[in-house]
């Protein structure tokens, strides 16, 4: 029966070009746009490479100081001093590290000015992220200890500075400050990792960035596990309950809220800045909807398309009921067509997106985006192919089965 | 074998209702031949459907083999159709996308038998009508007479006890018309219940019966 409907489906395919033209269109199209998207997304928030430990990792990256009273509000990235007073000491966390924003420094070098983006950060920082060290090593806790002027390079910065010599141990003038690269890692593009080279923290031209709660700064906090998040969070909200600001008649309150990746970019494109909710839920649920109808509205095309060829076929329908077809049996036949047609679709849209994302990786629009179709975002773009054929399908099939034999075999179209 | 008792049907076209069938009772026993006449629109084709269950009544009663039809469900009547059936149109309904062989094992795809079997039980379908050797053909490639003799072996594939044919010569010119009454009167001979609407009187004089209808009544 099963080898029937998919001989059936094949021949018909192969006989209405044009129909499965766009019908193979629409479907690979929008697979292409779904599995694009869901790469980008995986790539960002899946715990893999640098930021593998994601899974037991808060990041604190800005903060909200407040005067309701004066209608006073700022917010932005986090002082080191906050870090040092206030989250360094929390009981649950196995490490904290605290790393600058990427900022664009200027590299003399040979006579010639690059702008890359340094970030400066502690030892911790090198522990809680794994980067793949290419050559030489990273920073370790002496060399913060000490303020040396010691670099980390990113592949794609070593190769564009130095060619085909080798980084470590060379000299570079960076912001007017003379440093020796040390190591050489993969390059990235993660929230909390990317840049084109690192310094230690200590090496900032003056201290005063020790003393400061509003700076340049983000924290990592790595816990022992997800289970410690919530002790976490209670001892966050305990320390800052007794904040102490530069100005406490300008500011009266503080909120940081220690945020997976997800919630991050749910409280910042939410804009909930002042309570514990991030909005991930609202967010995961807004773009599961978005995706739904995004899905929708080729289906619906679908469904048009698939009840005109499938009364086409009326004649068929009527001699397949003479001869003892139900109308569940039916269903199923068209079904089956259907999502043949629809993995067929599958698979084209897989390709497509992998040839997309390759052209986005090699086009540099994104800077160090690495990312492919795996496993996961293959068995997803299945799961999608089949429940586009089951949309399109379902409607025009159980119309069709419902014709009287007598009128489907007259061609009847109604 | 079939009894119909009061049976009438009504069209409804537009605004007007034209009645098909009026009042009709007729029975028809096992391994009979029957051939039901009338002029063009007088029913002929709504009887015969009826009898085969592709349309229903609007009222009625319908017999099988001593079973009343009452509300059947659409699995039942569809299990019914292909077991106690077999059908023949005029214009062969073949399935132009399926080969000769796969036409002809559909009726047995909507019983539990092992691919195998089906497949033995249609090459011996064709061998009976004597067209083994296009079971790889497409019907497209082949004769009117021979898509007839397609559609023959595919009614008889599934071995059922009434065949319903539905003027079965009607697109044939009179060589091939002739071969296919041949094998409807070996069918018949071999045990198969007939019911076939006709025009041609010839044709009809083979059976055991006829039946007018006139005006969607029984003349007869």
């Amino acid at each position: 029966m099963l080898k029937n409907y998919l001989l059936i489906a094949w021949r018909i395919a192969l006989q209405r070009k044009l129909f499965t033209v766009i019908n193979l269109l629409c479907i690979s199209l929008t697979l292409l746009v779904l599995l694009v998207v869901t790469a980008l997304l995986e790539n960002t928030f899946s715990p893999t490479g640098v930021e593998g430990k994601s899974p037991r990792m808060l990041q604190i990256v800005t903060m909200v100081s407040l005067n309701e009273e004066k209608g006073n509000f700022r917010h932005g990235p986090l002082g080191y001093k906050v870090i040092t007073d206030y989250i360094k000491p929390l009981p649950s966390a196995e490490l904290v590290a605290a790393v600058s924003m990427p900022e664009s420094t200027a590299v003399y070098q040979q006579g010639r000015i690059t702008d890359l983006l340094l970030r400066r950060a502690d030892a911790a920082y090198w522990q809680i992220l794994d980067f793949e060290v290419l050559a030489g090593r990273v920073p370790n806790a002496e060399d913060v200890a000490a303020g040396r002027f010691v670099l980390v390079l990113n592949q794609s910065t070593a190769t564009q500075l130095f060619g085909e010599q080798s980084a470590v141990g060379q000299l570079l003038n960076v912001g007017g400050q003379q440093f020796t690269v040390i190591g050489v890692v993969a390059d990235v593009l993660q929230l909390n990792s990317f840049a084109d080279m690192w310094a230690p923290v200590s090496t900032y031209p003056s201290s005063d960035y020790q003393h400061q709660l509003w700076g340049n700064f983000s924290a990592l906090i790595l816990a022992r596990s997800a289970a410690d998040f919530p002790a976490l969070r209670q001892e966050l909200a305990t320390a800052i309950d007794g904040f102490q600001f530069d100005d406490p008649v300008k500011w009266q309150e503080v909120n940081i809220w220690a945020d997976s990746k997800l919630e991050f970019f749910a409280r910042m494109l939410l804009q909930n800045q002042k309570q514990p909710d991030s909005g991930a839920a609202s967010l995961l649920l807004l773009i599961s909807l978005l995706m739904l109808l995004f899905m929708l509205l080729p289906a619906l095309n679908l469904v048009n398309l698939n009840t005109g060829r499938m009364l086409e076929r009326s004649t068929e329908i009527g001699v397949r009921k003479a001869f003892g077809a139900s109308r569940q049996q039916l269903i199923w036949q068209f079904l089956i067509e259907n999502l043949l047609l629809c993995s067929i679709g599958g698979l084209l849209g897989l390709v497509m997106a992998a040839g997309t994302l390759e052209l986005i990786e090699q086009s540099g629009v994104i800077p160090y985006l690495q990312v492919e179709i795996n496993l996961m975002v293959f068995m997803l773009g299945m799961v999608i192919s089949m429940v586009f054929g089951l949309l399109s399908g379902i409607i025009p099939a159980w119309r069709i089965a419902k014709l009287d034999p007598v009128h489907a075999l007259k061609g009847a179209r109604r | 074998m079939i009894k119909l008792s009061a049976i009438s049907k009504n069209y409804q076209t537009d605004k007007v209702q034209t009645r098909a069938l009026d009042n009709i009772n007729l029975q028809v026993r096992a391994g009979e031949f029957v051939s039901i006449m009338g002029p063009s629109g007088c029913g002929k084709s709504t009887l015969l459907n009826i009898i085969g269950l592709l349309d229903r009544p609007a009222s009625g009663q319908i017999e099988i083999n001593g079973q009343l039809l009452g509300k059947y469900s659409d699995s039942q009547v569809a299990k019914l159709r292909n077991q106690t059936f077999g059908f023949i149109f005029q214009s062969f309904h073949l399935i132009n996308e399926l080969r000769v062989i796969d036409n002809v094992e559909l009726p047995l795809l909507y019983r539990k038998m092992p691919a195998a079997e089906r497949r033995a039980k249609a090459k011996a379908a064709l061998e009976k009508v004597g067209l083994t050797a296009r079971m790889e053909h497409f019907p497209n490639q082949l004769s009117g007479g021979q898509q007839q003799r397609v559609a023959i072996a595919r009614a008889m594939v599934g071995e059922p006890q009434i065949l319903l044919a539905d003027e079965p010569t009607g697109n044939l010119d009179s060589q091939m018309g002739a071969e296919v009454m041949s094998q409807l009167l070996a069918l018949n001979q071999a045990g198969t219940t007939i019911v076939m609407v006709t025009h041609n009187e010839q044709e009809a004089k083979h059976s055991n019966r006829i039946v007018r209808v006139f005006d969607g009544q029984l003349v007869q």
